[in-house]
């Protein structure tokens, strides 16, 4: 597939801005989407594990705090992760829409997977709130197959979109065409297993902060917090180290074109981001719990940048291809429209939600709402109301004019 | 030589893409119109209990906030990107229309669906742990946040249809594309049609209720606001009806059987019938009841309502510019599309298509067969079935044709965009002779 017809297949109507800021929001929502991706991933693992521990108070304490963190964890994977889909197909369309169609029934398969594991996971959340440590771990070992299952797909697609050269040959082997999707072309197992792997130094970070977040209420139980906090450090620690190892793995995976890529400056950053949550979370005190997921956040910002990098470096060095030369189509409503919408109306009530959870989760019996979260849940109201006039009025705008 | 942006084809004989496409499009409608619905009825409820001191409904909204997440999140959320999956393994270059118009509309939607999905989990577990008000101004912003992800989704998928202003092509600009003369009317009846989802859906958490007369009260609530939003929901429609273009209106005469009238009008009586039952005879509510009312909804409401906005923007799929065959058919001068056909009928499909093998570039007597395979797959497949058996076969459709009278109606109407309801699929003769040899073989 040569650079022509690579420029070809990108959508004739241009894009509405600059492609960096696509590319730009890409990376900070794939962070966001993969931080909550090991939440559910690490915490589905080690709630497993925790729930074996029969007549372990502490594991079967640790289980069901992590299942309700793994539940709640996949809404938010799935509902951040529509951003990075999104963003992908505005800048790389032509890669992204070729791979999805050469495995469409994995792509489709995608969404049925994921479905029946989420609602796995449900089953076996019900089955805990019944039978409490004796439920079976059956559902929840279904739905964490499920989960990595639909990690690999995505993996595949990624990976499908980086060989325009093998396309026609995947469509019609051999000049014969093969329109079934039913196939995988391409896959790196020492790339999709660092990516998920980091869910364990990931996971132990997220133990230090809410080892930090249960100390702060009244008479919890020094052994538990004692346990969290001695459970984070070793996972982050070791986890830690392990990803470096698979880091490199991966590096030395690489094919001969793109091998100068291992000792980069993007990959030096996610090892060294990555030595950095793994030395702070088993080194620095309970009391620096809140930090250690900002540090996997900077792990995740660093490994999405990473992975940008490497994309643009093997369609740009091997064939031509720059989204940076997408056509401008400016469209400075919607532009606008989102921006301020992010950061208003996404801001706000974000603030105030999250704000007053928190607040809530650590107070015992009916919490008051201090005034500042209160004025954040009036400005909430407020802030949607205005987006919906606007939404009216600029509709009457056009309609009248 | 230069290739037209044309994506390779995925076909499936048994569903056909479209279908697929379909199949979930559906379901995401029916819990992402819950969902919507749901959320204005939790303002409106939460409004009630504080101001009336009736704890129990604010109990009734956490428990119906409980199904939700594990149905209608589960499976709105996973069946909204499922519809873009879909979209883009059916149609690539239509999805791609879509998107590179309205990404910043679509990521603007996003915003409030994350805060759609972090209201609903708070909602849930603050229910009864945070003083009233605060927890009133969560239900409220949870609702206007719901509502406004359905505000969005409408002007997109109107714009799909027919960008709002004729002024679109030439001036471009996201506002000229989004409102339209339908785009009203569509936000009025959807917004009726997620109440009564949500008056349907909630009918079975109502059924749980054990407090006989309060399971009643509900019952009661719930059948008055699904009357009332039915009939608001099918005046909306016919209004927006009323708003379609001349050609939207001739494409649905041609292509809905003649019974669909009839069933709309049947599906407005049977639920109009259901909630007179559930409110004249409250203690019939059942899970059972309600949950087969919630399929019923679905197989006779949503699955012809999508059928028929499907069938109104036919030959398109995107903007009246992207056929749904992938090809576009109309320049875009403000975008600086152009039209593939000129290109198409100077060279023919095979020779354009970046994914035909070379072997099938030209038509020649050994690979006629083959190369009118790959016509039919990038011509056709989206909405046929290229067998005797599932959607709209060609098979049979093309039953009472011998090859060479195939080839000529291909030629004649096919080629030259003669059938209005078709995309124009130029074709010389010789790909008009494999693809009717392929399918007559």
């Amino acid at each position: 597939m040569d650079l022509a017809t690579l420029e070809a297949l990108r959508s004739p109507a241009g894009v509405p801005s600059h492609p960096l800021i696509f590319l730009g929001l890409g990376v900070l929502t794939w962070a966001l989407h993969i931080i909550a991706v090991y939440v559910v991933v690490g915490g589905g693992l080690l709630s497993l594990y925790g729930l074996m521990q029969r007549g372990h108070d502490h594991w079967q304490r640790l289980s069901a705090m992590l299942l309700d963190h793994a539940k709640i964890g996949v809404s938010i994977a799935i509902v951040v992760g529509v951003a990075p889909l999104l963003f992908v197909q505005v800048i790389y369309d032509p890669f992204w829409y070729v791979s999805n169609v050469l495995s469409a029934r994995w792509a489709i398969g995608f969404i049925v997977f994921l479905l029946l594991g989420y609602w796995a996971l449900w089953l076996h959340y019900g089955q805990v709130r019944r039978a409490g440590g004796s439920a079976s771990p059956s559902w929840l070992i279904v739905a964490l197959l499920l989960i990595l299952l639909v990690g690999f797909i995505m993996h595949v697609l990624s990976m499908q979109m980086l060989s325009p050269q093998e396309w026609l040959n995947w469509y019609a082997p051999g000049g014969h065409i093969d329109a079934s999707g039913s196939h995988i072309h391409d896959y790196s197992l020492p790339r999709w297993l660092f990516i998920v792997g980091l869910a364990v130094p990931v996971g132990g970070a997220w133990l230090m902060a809410c080892r930090q977040y249960l100390a702060g209420r009244d008479g919890e139980d020094a052994g538990y917090l004692a346990f969290l906090g001695a459970l984070g450090r070793k996972l982050a620690l070791w986890g830690g180290l392990v990803s470096l190892v698979m880091l490199a793995a991966w590096m030395a995976s690489l094919p001969a074109a793109a091998a100068g890529f291992a000792l980069s400056p993007w990959t030096l950053a996610v090892a060294a981001t990555l030595m950095l949550l793994a030395l702070l979370t088993w080194k620095a005190p309970d009391g620096a719990g809140y930090y250690m997921p900002v540090l996997a956040l900077l792990a995740a910002l660093a490994l999405g940048a990473l992975r940008e990098a490497y994309r643009y470096a093997v369609l740009h060095g091997g064939f031509g291809y720059d989204f940076m030369n997408y056509k401008i189509v400016m469209d400075w409503y919607s532009t606008i429209l989102f921006f301020a919408t992010f950061l208003v109306v996404g801001g706000i009530p974000l603030a105030f939600m999250l704000s007053l959870s928190w607040q809530a989760g650590r107070s015992r019996g009916v919490y008051t709402a201090s005034p500042l979260i209160a004025k954040l849940g009036v400005a909430s109201v407020v802030v949607a109301l205005l987006w919906v006039v606007q939404y009216f009025a600029f509709g009457a705008f056009v309609l009248v004019r | 030589m230069e290739l037209l942006g044309m994506y390779p084809t995925w076909y499936d004989p048994t569903l056909g893409s479209g279908w697929v496409l379909g199949v979930i499009a559906v379901i995401h409608v029916l819990a992402s119109h819950t969902s919507v619905g749901a959320a204005l009825v939790f303002a409106w409820l939460a409004t009630v209990a504080y101001r009336r001191q009736r704890p129990e409904l604010l109990e009734y909204v956490r428990r119906y906030g409980v199904v939700l997440l594990v149905f209608s999140y589960v499976l709105g959320s996973i069946t909204g990107p499922g519809i873009w999956f879909s979209a883009t393994v059916a149609s690539p270059r239509g999805i791609s229309a879509l998107i590179h118009s309205y990404v910043w509309v679509w990521a603007t939607e996003w915003v409030f669906f994350v805060g759609e999905v972090v209201g609903i989990y708070a909602l849930v577990y603050l229910a009864n742990k945070v003083d009233q008000k605060t927890h009133l101004n969560l239900v409220r912003f949870f609702a206007i946040a719901s509502w406004a992800t359905m505000l969005i989704i409408v002007g997109i998928l109107s714009f799909m249809m027919w960008p709002g202003q004729p002024a679109w092509y030439d001036q471009g600009g996201t506002l000229n594309g989004f409102y339209g003369p339908y785009t009203f009317g569509q936000v009025i009846t959807r917004t009726a049609f997620m109440l009564m989802c949500a008056a349907v859906v909630g009918g079975i958490v109502a059924s749980r209720i054990a407090d006989a007369d309060f399971r009643n009260e509900m019952a009661r609530k719930l059948a008055v606001l699904g009357i009332v939003a039915a009939v608001v929901a099918f005046l909306g429609l016919q209004w927006t009806l009323g708003t379609l273009p001349e050609h939207a209106r001739e494409v649905m005469a041609v292509r809905l059987p003649a019974w669909f009238v009839t069933s709309l009008w049947a599906t407005f009586g049977g639920i109009i019938a259901y909630f007179a039952l559930t409110f004249l005879v409250p203690r019939v509510l059942s899970p059972w009841l309600s949950v087969a009312a919630a399929v019923a909804v679905m197989v006779f409401g949503i699955w012809p309502e999508e059928t028929a906005r499907e069938s109104m923007r036919k030959p398109w799929v995107a903007g009246q510019y992207v056929y749904s065959n992938q090809v576009i058919g109309r320049d875009v001068p403000a975008l600086g599309v152009q039209s593939d056909l000129p290109a198409l009928q100077a060279r023919g499909m095979l020779a354009s298509h970046p994914f035909v093998p070379e072997g099938l570039r030209q038509v020649t007597a050994a690979n006629q067969a083959e190369a009118g395979h790959a016509l039919a797959l990038i011509y056709c497949s989206n909405c046929h079935n290229l067998g005797a058996s599932g959607i709209r076969p060609l098979g049979n459709l093309t039953a009472g044709m011998d090859e060479a009278g195939l080839a000529g109606f291909i030629s004649g109407a096919l080629a030259t965009g003669a059938m209005p309801h078709m995309p124009h699929m130029p074709m010389s003769d010789a790909e008009a002779g494999a693809l009717a040899h392929f399918l007559k073989r």
